[in-house]
């Protein structure tokens, strides 16, 4: 008998004990829900976006009080994790078209949220040196004939050096349209092709290139950008669509970066929504400087972002909406 | 170049039996055909591509439409129920890894991890597993990447043991069957062949971003050495010793647990250690679809914005791999029942050694919570010191007026690619592609015999029929001349680590650094040095390949029956004729899987080279998941694929042919 009673009073314990144990955590999930909760950003392999995801994150934790994970997937498997709800936003993309077609305006699982504040834009560019010798440089024209002056070990008749596979290019239609002796070698990825290009200025040789703005290394590289000829209607910059060769001939766009964020996270009604679609650099050159501090000096990230926001408040508070 | 690769095809064989005439040895028939192929080169007109009219041109549109399908009903509010079972498996991994971590991080912290895994390691593979345990954690902390370290190692205990379930059952079956040898083999192959590159997004699709895809990302390509290899043992059994057994009536389970298995020990353990391997040489790309990524975030990340650290993220890795590798050699060895000899009172110890093992732990669990150290370690670290030493590194290698830059490794590229893989890449390109189809064919026939030959000849022609004949050739190549010196490399080391002890001791940490390492970690550093576009991946292919060769050659000559060696010591034999004429020839088996595992892991870093300027196939692949152009990725993985498939049925077929011709 006792020893029923015993268990008894145990089990009546535990009991409370547990919906105690409820009650509080119910509690405390209801407190973070009503405050920012948990945020996702997905950090992208270049040190500009490295920039924007800690920038964001100090806002985010310092003035709304949530808590930022920062998650570092591929740009192209993040749409699916968007998607699920598994990454909450994006704060630098480069024209997916075709993801947001698929994901944006077919399934309607992530929302683009408009411009970051920085226009990209990408073209061919030579090192500012190299007009000393050759003024005429600065257009297309002027490479006619002096292709060779651009010879290197696989390519003795002259070299073009290719973007990451990763971007939007189409150097090889466009040499041809513009009837250019260069060969197109492609270089690999961004840092590949930093390397070579720090080493080729480094000993100032010559070399044409595929490269875009922003980015960071252009502060030190001191590029100049070959004038191609202008755009027109119908002008195409993806190489890999079907189009002749005429469609080609013509300079490359530029564009906003975008904001993608997960249509969850957009309806979740957290603060940071409205924070992060507010997020906006003033210009290029502001997050150049955090990417210089992070890549250039090794800054850990956490702190070129502090040492950003603490210096640039005014922006800051227009992104809280103050 | 092409004759090199094929005459060391050719040459491991010829030193056994060939009795042909010297004008009929296979490597002077190779030369035939190519010289037949030069003067197709030099007289005929260099523009005959591969024809459109042969290529099928909407192949690519068709794949990424069956991604998108795929996508749309993975995300759809009721998936059916392949999906629905899926995702189960799916949420039941994420949770197993993340619990795991847990455990690791936040419930015993950083003192009983480090005790838990010391002492669990002490006790089942004695001081000096427990000393490699201890040290390999302590690396973790001063590295400072210690939470980034569980992570990793939470979800690689994983993957290595689900690999190992699968994979040596499977080896197993392989290895007693010839029915399903021939079934699993092209799977086998195309699972370690397709870039992970390539199928990322179907992964993600089915499994998910998080642990759960990293793992099923991972166990793609660590369960094939883990079959492969099994099956080699199983098959490299005395087939005298089976006989023996059946002879004595034993049942065919019986066979297997007393006779094969335990004979097949070495090669097992060998199966073990190239699992881990295999499973962490992928740290770095399954962190890509991964929400906790790991040591990879700082190796992708920080070859944009702080090399150093990608760089001591590598070397957490590699720290991590011969760590669990060195630990499961000592239990595996300490456990083998030869060697293991306990009496009544050394179990009555070791049980006491066990609770104590686990006592000391839950108190230093207990401890780590009242005195409430962190989950990680952070208090102090070695990291800015060695951030330091590897950036001071980092710019000498980046300085192109050093002596290294100057005056060796610029004008070796130059030379490389001006005299070698150019002209080899514009004589395979510009050849009519009907020649050089015909011209490698008739190679593959004169090599080994009429079925690899119609492989080689559909497979080339698959790579025209989808559209890829000319990036195809470019990384041929490349491929080839990174074979040839990744497959010399690996066999003469190989023969020297078996005859040398203190060889074997050199080589098998550096194979253990190169298998595991990030090839991206090691490789920009090489960008820097050649800055000519296909150095740096042929330099990343050649070391990526060779130590397998080298590990497979030594297991093999080591393994020679000893009857037949000391029968030809006893006939006066010196040491390099017993080489030559009795090793060698005996491991041929494991020569060829070298070989031929030589040629897998060369076209695994295809896309790793493209990245760094290899461009072609690699290239494309790496396009196809940056910039979401799934059909164009697949498409170029289908090429190498079909180059893998070509290359392996015609070293295979050399050793079947070779079997049949002198037992």
């Amino acid at each position: 008998m006792r020893g029923k009673r015993l268990y008894g009073a145990v089990g009546l314990l535990a009991a409370a004990a547990a919906i105690g144990v409820l009650v509080v955590a119910s509690t405390a999930t209801a407190r973070t829900k009503a405050g920012c909760g948990t945020v996702t950003l997905n950090e992208q392999a270049w040190t500009g976006s490295t920039a924007n995801t800690y920038v964001a994150k100090y806002v985010l934790e310092h003035y709304l009080g949530c808590s930022v994970k920062v998650t570092d997937i591929a740009e192209i498997p993040v749409y699916q994790a968007m998607a699920q709800g598994k990454v909450d936003a994006v704060l630098e993309d480069w024209q997916h078209v075709a993801q947001y077609k698929q994901f944006a305006q077919k399934q309607h699982s992530v929302v683009l949220e408009g411009s970051n504040g920085l226009t990209g834009h990408i073209g061919w560019f030579i090192p500012r040196y190299l007009l000393k010798k050759y003024p005429e440089f600065k257009t297309w024209q002027g490479l006619k004939g002096h292709e060779k002056v651009f010879s290197s070990p696989e390519a003795p008749d002259g070299m073009f050096l290719g973007g990451d596979p990763s971007y939007e290019q189409k150097d090889t239609q466009l040499i041809q349209a513009l009837g250019l002796n260069l060969k197109h070698v492609t270089v690999g990825a961004e840092t590949a092709e930093v390397a070579r290009i720090s080493q080729l200025i480094a000993q100032k040789k010559p070399v044409i290139l595929y490269w875009w703005t922003p980015e960071f290394h252009n502060a030190t590289f001191d590029l100049v950008e070959v004038k191609l000829p202008p755009r027109f209607k119908g002008c195409q910059d993806d190489g890999t669509v079907k189009a002749p060769l005429k469609d080609f001939r013509c300079a490359y766009s530029s564009y906003p970066l975008e904001k993608v964020f997960s249509s969850k996270f957009v309806k979740s009604g957290s603060p940071a929504v409205a924070v992060l679609k507010r997020f906006k650099w003033p210009s290029n050159s502001d997050q150049n400087t955090v990417s210089e501090w992070i890549a250039g000096d090794h800054m850990d990230p956490q702190k070129a972002a502090e040492k950003y926001v603490k210096s640039h408040m005014s922006v800051v508070n227009k992104w809280l909406g103050k | 170049m092409a004759t090199t690769a094929a005459s060391t095809i050719a040459a491991a064989p010829a030193a056994a039996v060939d009795h042909r005439p010297w004008w009929r040895s296979r490597a002077t028939l190779v030369g035939v055909v190519i010289a037949a192929m030069v003067v197709c080169h030099l007289t005929m007109s260099r523009t005959q591509t591969w024809p459109g009219s042969l290529t099928w041109h909407s192949l690519t549109q068709y794949l990424d439409n069956i991604q998108n399908w795929l996508s749309a009903e993975s995300d759809k509010a009721n998936p059916n129920i392949v999906y629905r079972v899926i995702h189960g498996i799916s949420n039941a991994l994420d949770a197993l890894v993340r619990w795991l971590y847990h455990l690791l991080s936040s419930w015993l912290r950083w003192p009983a991890t480090t005790l838990l895994g010391g002492l669990l390691a002490w006790r089942f593979g004695g001081r000096r597993a427990g000393a490699i345990m201890v040290a390999s954690f302590a690396s973790f902390a001063a590295l400072g990447l210690w939470d980034e370290s569980m992570q990793t190692l939470a979800l690689m205990l994983v993957a290595v043991a689900l690999s190992l379930l699968a994979g040596v059952p499977l080896g197993i079956w392989m290895g007693r069957s010839e029915r399903f040898e021939r079934l699993i083999t092209p799977v086998l192959d195309a699972a370690q062949i397709i870039p992970a590159f390539a199928y990322l997004m179907p992964v993600v699709i089915f499994f998910s971003v998080g642990p759960a895809a990293a793992v099923i990302t991972t166990m793609i390509y660590s369960v094939p050495p883990a079959v492969r290899i099994t099956a080699l043992g199983i098959r490299s059994v005395p087939a005298n010793s089976v006989e023996a057994a059946n002879a004595l009536g034993a049942t065919p389970r019986q066979v297997l647990w007393k006779v094969q298995l335990p004979l097949a020990r070495r090669l097992l353990l060998l199966s073990v250690n190239q699992t881990i391997l295999f499973a962490l040489s992928m740290v770095v790309i399954a962190g890509l679809i991964n929400t906790e990524g790991g040591l990879g975030a700082p190796v992708t990340n920080g070859l944009n914005s702080n090399p150093a650290l990608a760089i001591l993220a590598g070397a957490a890795i590699v720290v991590m791999a011969i760590g669990l590798d060195r630990v499961t050699e000592a239990i595996a060895l300490r456990t083998d029942p030869t060697q293991r000899r306990l009496d009544r009172t050394d179990g009555q110890r070791e049980q006491l050694l066990t609770v104590a093992a686990l006592g000391v732990v839950a108190g230093a669990c207990v401890l780590g919570h009242v005195f409430s150290a962190g989950s990680a370690w952070s208090r102090w670290t070695a990291q800015d010191w060695l951030l330091a030493r590897v950036q001071s590194v980092l710019d000498y290698v980046q300085k192109p007026s050093t002596f290294l830059f100057r005056d060796i490794t610029n004008p070796l590229g130059n030379f490389l690619v001006a005299h070698l893989l150019q002209p080899l890449d514009t004589f395979l390109a510009q050849t009519p592609w009907f020649v050089t189809l015909v011209a490698l064919t008739a190679i593959a026939f004169i090599l080994s015999g009429i079925r690899p030959a119609a492989t080689t000849a559909a497979m080339f022609a698959l790579i025209g029929v989808v559209g890829e004949w000319q990036d195809a050739m470019d990384t041929f190549s490349q491929v080839l001349v990174a074979t040839a010196i990744a497959v010399i490399l690996g066999i003469v080391l190989g023969v020297l680590a078996a005859e040398s002890a203190w060889v074997s001791r050199v080589t098998r940490p550096v194979n253990d650094v190169l298998q595991t390492l990030p090839q991206l970690v090691y490789v920009i550093p090489f960008v820097y040095v050649f800055p000519i576009s296909y150095v740096p991946g042929l330099i990343a292919s050649v070391l990526y390949a060779f130590p397998v060769v080298v590990r497979l050659v030594e297991r093999g000559v080591r393994d020679v029956a000893p009857p037949a060696v000391e029968a030809a010591e006893s006939f006066g034999a010196t040491r390099l004729q017993l080489l030559l004429k009795v090793k060698i020839p005996l491991a041929r088996d494991a020569i060829m899987l070298g070989i031929n595992q030589g040629i897998i892991m060369v076209l695994a870093v295809v896309v790793i080279a493209g990245l760094v300027g290899s461009g072609a196939l690699g290239y494309a692949v790496a396009a196809g998941l940056q910039r979401g152009e799934f059909g164009i990725g697949v498409v170029a993985s289908i090429a190498i694929l079909a180059m893998g498939i070509a290359l392996d049925r015609v070293t295979r077929g050399n050793r079947n042919a070779g079997k049949g011709g002198h037992t």
